[in-house]
């Protein structure tokens, strides 16, 4: 499907849905593409190639709100769905905080456009040749080598129209080093790029360090004690903190009550050392929101201070607080000024932590999870690989409990996020 | 079948062609405002083709007119091909026969947008007058629907239905700090939402007792950090079968270097501990999630993981049974129209004991009872780990305080080798997602049992 079918579809669907009676409406066109090459325990398996193409509608009748997705754009099916979206619409209650964007414009072409099957293979064959010559205890359970198009067009009956072609490659791996009979924890990192050829493939993401570290830690101890200590968080584990807080800041915590920033703007919520802000032309990430908007840059933490709240248009209509239209992804964790190395010397007792594998923290920050992929520090050196080790704290006083933070940071598209050093987590 | 589709075998040792429907519902009140009102329906036709010990997949927009079929198997094909640039890799013959059947649930007629919307507000109606100091709830109903139609070159035509639909009651209050303190229960079932019994007199006692938990958790304590005797509930006996020895059977990650592979025959729980993945019925009937071919056409059969302690069996899609040795279980699944098949978990449950669940409390002196847990996580270590959203203290055999959210731990051999009281009762369970590459609608069952495990806390 061309682009320009694509965007006929949407005209025709926003058309009809016009005729049907709606008083107000949303639709998107999308056509995703994709080819990946995936590696399945340490050899090259499956080629991959997929196409989804996707319409999505959102209808407000009376202030009355539905929505809807088909995969099938056949004019008798549109028209079928919209028939059933607008009884879908009549019977839902009246919610005056429901609206769709108006006079947004927007025209993204972002990353390649093209992907190079042959870029994906090579990419494959060096990461597979790299684990055999360097790591070779490693087992990449799983690896991809991928190119993602994903066409789009939104249209509203309040006369925006947001456009998009957005391109990106992407590098994953999955797997555990083994020896004899012990194995490793699984292990895990990739991420979105819009440039696949300038480096080595084990050069993005922190794929070598990656395969590395995991050599490292077959052979693992328990801690031997509960203790109360540091932790110093890698970039995979920051990303637990941020999604927390970005959870925090959105429509179901805000419109429920139940966040504990509904009044903090302006307020210290975190270290001094954290400043969160967006990144929304990363690798990857479209500049617009799901409702419909344009998402200009967006700064959520300053020094320590909450800036805003980030409702979507119905969390902002429901709430009162200020409409912050935000991308899927794409956020930017500043760097500090401390070397990496140097996060660990401040630690008397405590982890390198690498992953925390733990349930969702509760709506008070409360969480316990138990640190995988993760070394003991103590009089800061880090020493043997760990297991059977478990945190415990609060992630709102984590946040504030932030003692430094590295100068080098990992970009995975998604994120762009350093190590963190935090004190005073319980160890058990 | 009427709506099958034919595979075209060409040159290649196998190819699947798959026709995939996923319908789905999902409607999302918080406070009374519907925040979410949606209903989607996808269809993609996909074909996997192995050819010289490589795989190649395609997937497209289903356009009903047969075109792209055609498009699809050629693209599958010639991705298989390309593969063939890395070399010559071994090539398995793929075990398991075929299958011809059709399987769908044949539920009650479909909830109108309208009649769960009614359920929604209903629901936090009698909320908001039974309990006037809660801060918030919030009510989520979801159904989804996949219908299947596969063809293999190994003659399996197969239409294979799953259908499950879930309800999420979360009650939010205020703990005494004034911060939120929430309590979320859900109920699960085969079938469409009208499937569920969503009157207020069926979810009455249900909300109760979830209100009543939300009070306890709001003076809850912190957990002591450690090793210590707990009670698992029989909800929580699932996922400890899905987690703890559950991943670690799938054949995928066996290969990868899990190091159950080396166990089989071994001692990896205790004697009590009998663990099964059903295919599709338990006694004659039934389950939540009745995988009678799989997706790749395999006539799927149960897979007993643990006899009596044991390690015995390891959950397998055709070439990984393959490359093991072993009989294929019919595991392979694919959740979305564009995804492959992996091997998944189906109906995976500890089979109950004879002990009972007051006698079990009564005898343990000092340690915990788990009730309700958020997500849990596996690992090739068999390490595994789960959220408790709702415990309490056991002293002197009697139930104590709530706790605060913590996570239970453990090496799922030493867990479930401390294994010394098995209840004679069960639960399942279909809510959620299992999550490996695609996500994945499984179900989980089990009884109480009583072991040691590692609680975070302080």
């Amino acid at each position: 499907m061309s682009t320009t079918l694509l965007h006929d579809a949407a005209e025709r669907a926003l058309a009809l849905m016009r005729t049907h009676g709606f008083d107000g409406a949303q639709v998107t066109a999308s056509l995703t593409t994709q080819d990946e090459v995936n590696i399945s325990h340490n050899e090259p398996s499956l080629l991959r190639s997929t196409e989804v193409r996707r319409l999505a509608l959102l209808g407000l009748v009376d202030g009355r709100k539905a929505s809807t997705e088909l995969s099938d754009f056949d004019a008798d099916a549109v028209r079928q769905r919209i028939a059933g979206l607008f009884a879908d619409a009549s019977s839902a209650p009246q919610d005056a905080a429901n609206a769709v964007s108006g006079g947004q414009r927007a025209r993204i072409v972002q990353g390649p456009q093209q992907g190079d099957l042959g870029l994906l293979a090579d990419k494959a064959a060096e990461l597979l040749a790299f684990r055999a010559r360097e790591t070779p205890r490693m087992m990449l359970d799983e690896g991809a080598a991928l190119h993602m198009r994903a066409d789009s067009r939104t249209l509203t009956t309040a006369d925006s129209d947001l456009s998009c072609c957005l391109g990106w490659y992407a590098l994953s791996v999955f797997g555990t080093a083994r020896d004899g009979a012990q194995s490793s924890s699984f292990n895990y990192t990739g991420g979105a790029t819009n440039d696949l050829r300038e480096r080595h493939a084990v050069e993005y993401f922190a794929i070598d360090e990656m395969l590395r570290d995991t050599e490292r830690q077959i052979r693992t101890e328990p801690i031997g004690a509960n203790f109360v200590g540091d932790v110093v968080l890698m970039p995979n584990a920051v990303a637990n903190l941020v999604s927390w807080l970005l959870g925090q800041i959105g429509d179901v915590q805000l419109i429920a009550g139940s966040s504990l920033y509904r009044d903090r703007v302006g307020a210290l919520i975190a270290s001094p050392l954290l400043s969160l802000q967006s990144r929304f032309d990363a690798p990857g990430v479209a500049a617009l929101s799901a409702d419909a908007f344009a998402t200009p840059p967006v700064e959520i933490v300053r020094e320590g201070r909450l800036m805003v709240l980030a409702p979507s248009l119905y969390g902002s209509c429901k709430t009162g607080i200020p409409h912050v239209p935000t991308a899927s992804s794409g956020w930017d964790l500043a760097a500090g000024t401390t070397p990496r190395d140097e996060l660990l010397g401040g630690v008397t007792r405590g982890a390198l932590v690498g992953r925390l594998s733990m349930g969702s923290p509760a709506s008070n920050g409360d969480f316990s999870g138990v640190i995988k992929n993760s070394f003991a520090i103590s009089d800061g050196r880090v020493g043997t690989a760990l297991s059977e080790v478990m945190i415990s704290g609060n992630v709102a006083q984590m946040l504030r409990d932030v003692a430094a933070v590295s100068r080098e940071r990992l970009d995975t598209g998604a994120f762009r996020l350093p190590w963190l050093r935090i004190a005073n987590l319980h160890f058990s | 079948m009427n709506q099958a589709v034919q595979p075209t075998p060409a040159a290649s040792t196998y190819v699947e062609t798959r026709r995939h429907e996923l319908r789905k519902s999902r409607l999302v009140m918080i406070d009374g405002s519907l925040a979410m009102n949606s209903r989607t329906a996808e269809g993609g036709i996909s074909s996997r083709v192995y050819d010289r010990g490589y795989w190649g997949f395609a997937s497209a927009p289903d356009s009903g007119q047969g075109t792209n079929l055609e498009q699809v198997g050629r693209k599958a094909r010639e991705n298989a091909r390309t593969m063939a640039r890395f070399g010559p890799r071994t090539a398995f013959g793929l075990p398991g026969g075929s299958y011809r059947g059709e399987h769908a649930f044949a539920g009650r007629p479909a909830l109108s947008q309208k009649e769960c919307v009614e359920r929604l507000a209903e629901l936090h109606a009698w909320c908001a007058k039974r309990y006037p100091a809660l801060k918030s709830t919030l009510f989520m109903l979801q159904d989804e629907h996949h219908s299947k139609w596969l063809s293999t070159s190994q003659g399996s035509e197969v239409l294979n239905s799953i259908q499950r639909a879930v309800c999420y009651m979360t009650l939010t209050a205020e703990g005494p700090d004034g911060a939120p303190v929430e309590m979320l229960d859900r109920i699960s079932g085969k079938g469409s939402l009208a499937d569920l019994d969503l009157s207020i007199e069926a979810l009455a006692p249900v909300l109760d007792r979830l209100h009543e938990q939300l009070q306890d958790k709001r003076h809850a304590v912190s957990a002591r950090g450690g090793l210590h005797t707990v009670v698992m509930g029989p909800d929580l006996a699932g996922i400890l079968a899905h987690e703890a020895m559950g991943h670690p059977c799938e054949a995928d990650l066996v290969l990868g270097g899990a190091m159950t592979r080396d166990l089989v025959g071994q001692p990896v729980a205790s004697e009590l501990i009998t663990m099964v993945d059903y295919a599709h019925s338990r006694d004659g009937e039934e389950l939540m999630v009745p995988v009678y071919a799989d997706d790749e056409g395999t006539p799927a059969r149960d897979a007993v993981l643990i006899e009596r302690g044991r390690l015995t069996d390891f959950m397998s899609s055709r070439e990984t049974a393959a490359r093991l040795g072993i009989t294929p279980t019919g595991s392979a699944r694919a959740y979305n129209p564009n995804d492959e098949p992996l091997v998944r978990m189906r109906n995976t449950a500890i089979l109950p004991g004879s002990s009972k669940l007051d006698d079990m409390i009564a005898g343990v002196d000092d340690g915990y009872l788990l009730l309700k847990t958020s997500n849990g996580q596996a690992d090739s270590t068999t390490e595994f780990m789960f959220g408790i959203n709702l415990a309490y203290e056991i002293r002197n055999g009697k139930v104590g305080r709530a706790i605060r959210d913590t996570t239970v731990s453990g090496s799922a051999i030493k867990v479930l080798s401390s294994v010394d009281a098995v209840s004679d009762d069960m639960q399942w369970t279909c809510a959620g997602y299992c999550g490996k590459k695609q996500p994945m609608v499984v179900s989980m069952g089990g009884p109480a049992i009583r072991a040691r495990a590692h609680l975070g806390g302080e």
